[in-house]
């Protein structure tokens, strides 16, 4: 199965999740999403999040100046942002569990 | 595909993924894609450390397809504009939305170019001296409508400092997109931005036609460098000059060394050899006088007023009264008399031949020829 379609519908919680752990900015989130195993996950397609979520009013940002590198821009949840991340990651589970229960009861195991 | 035989270096692709953003605003494309050097750049370094070695095409396919991806992911599907009832924001908004438009489309035909992506660039690059002039340039509009009669390029005191400093301070915050971010804030900031860019090169100007005008002041006042004036004469200076210092007066001996009156001289063509020239309007001072003297003419038998008469007679300025007539005359009892001379009783001439004076100058054999 293609995961990147599943991603499609999960990547905004994706990027909720590892931002809420610690502000990052793109490509960070980037590698973090690929660290946690998401791999698949396109890079564009996380800056593109980043900055739909930030213009919704979910991220705070900031630009940090670098001394040797170019100036960062680093993202944050915030209280709305949190309040997504609950909402949806419930959706999720809920989700998730439904799934499970289903394929639980055709998946030979 | 040829496409994919080329070489991408990180500024070329993030070009070529602006460009394939055309039909967004620069500031949409800005707000996309402000990290997007860095982020490439990243990635490439973590392929190199991965040992893959792809390049930024395999890696990340091309760029339009890359552009796609962020703009779809950041909910900017092709936007269908909606005809809605027109507010008067929209009215007033008409013109500005029309130069934006505009703006946008030479933007994006520059983009196009394969110059633009290093001009681009480097004029991002100097964004941050424009940060600074613009603070500048509203703080100079904020001095002349407070009623500053006069701009200067910098402030005075403590409190015109703080106030630059201020402005400064919110140019850069805004321009680095950490302040004014909301509707009506950046509304107002792009107003300023506009009035900066308007009233930037007439505030130069005048200012500069100040400084100008100071300059001039302050130099004519002795203050500014010293200016040594040369004047090249074509002609000589008219006049006597012995040892570069004019002469005033001009004493005859005869040949024993006794003092002679009222000598005329005449030049080689005739010409009468004047020391002064003032008519007797000038005041000249000779070592053993304490106040200046001014000469009175000689009339000739034709009654022309002769100046080549020696020596020059005159008397103490103070004796002389200037006449209904403007010109400078003795009063009624003074008598002009001869200034005094440099010694009584000058060398006398045909000296003996072993005589020291004789040693070292020309001797006319002959008497000269009168």
């Amino acid at each position: 199965m293609d995961t990147t379609q599943l991603l499609k519908g999960v990547l905004d919680l994706a990027v909720l999740a590892v931002v809420s752990d610690e502000d990052g900015y793109g490509y960070d989130v980037v590698r973090r999403l690929r660290s946690a195993g998401i791999e698949e996950v396109g890079d564009a397609s996380v800056y593109g999040t980043l900055r739909r979520l930030y213009s919704s009013g979910a991220l705070t940002s900031y630009v940090v100046p670098s001394d040797e590198g170019p100036h960062r821009k680093y993202y944050g949840i915030n209280a709305q942002g949190r309040a997504m991340l609950d909402a949806q990651s419930k959706e999720w589970q809920e989700f998730a569990g439904t799934m499970g229960r289903l394929l639980g009861t055709e998946a030979v195991r | 595909m040829s496409i994919t035989t080329e070489v991408w270096d990180v500024d070329e692709y993030a070009a070529a993924v602006r460009r394939a953003l055309v039909g967004l605003g620069p500031e949409q494309i800005e707000d996309l894609t402000d990290d997007l050097e860095a982020d490439l750049a990243d990635a490439l370094a973590d392929e190199r450390h991965n040992a893959h070695g792809r390049s930024l095409l395999e890696q990340f396919g091309p760029p339009q397809e890359y552009a796609a991806e962020l703009r779809s992911a950041a909910g900017l599907a092709p936007v269908v504009v909606e005809p809605r009832h027109r507010t008067m924001r929209d009215w007033l908004g008409a013109p500005f939305v029309a130069m934006r438009a505009g703006g946008d489309r030479a933007l994006a035909t520059l983009r196009g170019q394969s110059f633009w992506p290093p001009v681009e660039s480097f004029l991002v690059a100097l964004r941050p001296f424009w940060w600074i002039a613009r603070a500048w340039t509203g703080y100079q509009a904020a001095m002349y409508f407070a009623g500053a009669t006069t701009l200067r390029w910098l402030p005075r005191g403590v409190l015109m400092w703080v106030l630059l400093g201020t402005a400064v301070v919110l140019s850069v915050q805004w321009g680095r997109g950490v302040w004014f971010r909301s509707g009506a804030l950046a509304w107002i900031a792009r107003a300023a931005n506009v009035f900066a860019v308007v009233a930037l090169l007439p505030v130069v100007v005048s200012l500069q036609g100040q400084t100008q005008s100071w300059e001039s002041a302050y130099n004519s006042s002795g203050y500014g460098p010293v200016q040594t004036e040369v004047v090249y004469q074509d002609t000589p200076m008219d006049g006597v000059v012995v040892d570069g210092m004019q002469v005033s007066n001009l004493f005859a001996y005869d040949a024993e060394g006794n003092p002679l009156t009222d000598v005329q001289i005449f030049d080689d063509r005739g010409r009468p050899v004047r020391t002064t020239f003032d008519n007797g309007s000038g005041e000249w001072f000779f070592p053993e006088t304490q106040e200046p003297w001014s000469f009175v003419s000689r009339a000739d038998e034709d009654g022309r007023q002769r100046w080549n008469v020696y020596p020059l007679k005159g008397a103490p300025t103070s004796e002389f009264t200037f006449a209904d007539d403007g010109t400078h005359a003795l009063t009624g009892t003074s008598v002009p008399s001869i200034p005094p001379r440099p010694f009584a009783k000058a060398p006398a001439l045909d000296a003996p031949a072993d005589s020291s004076v004789a040693a070292d100058s020309v001797v006319p054999t002959t008497a000269p020829t009168p």
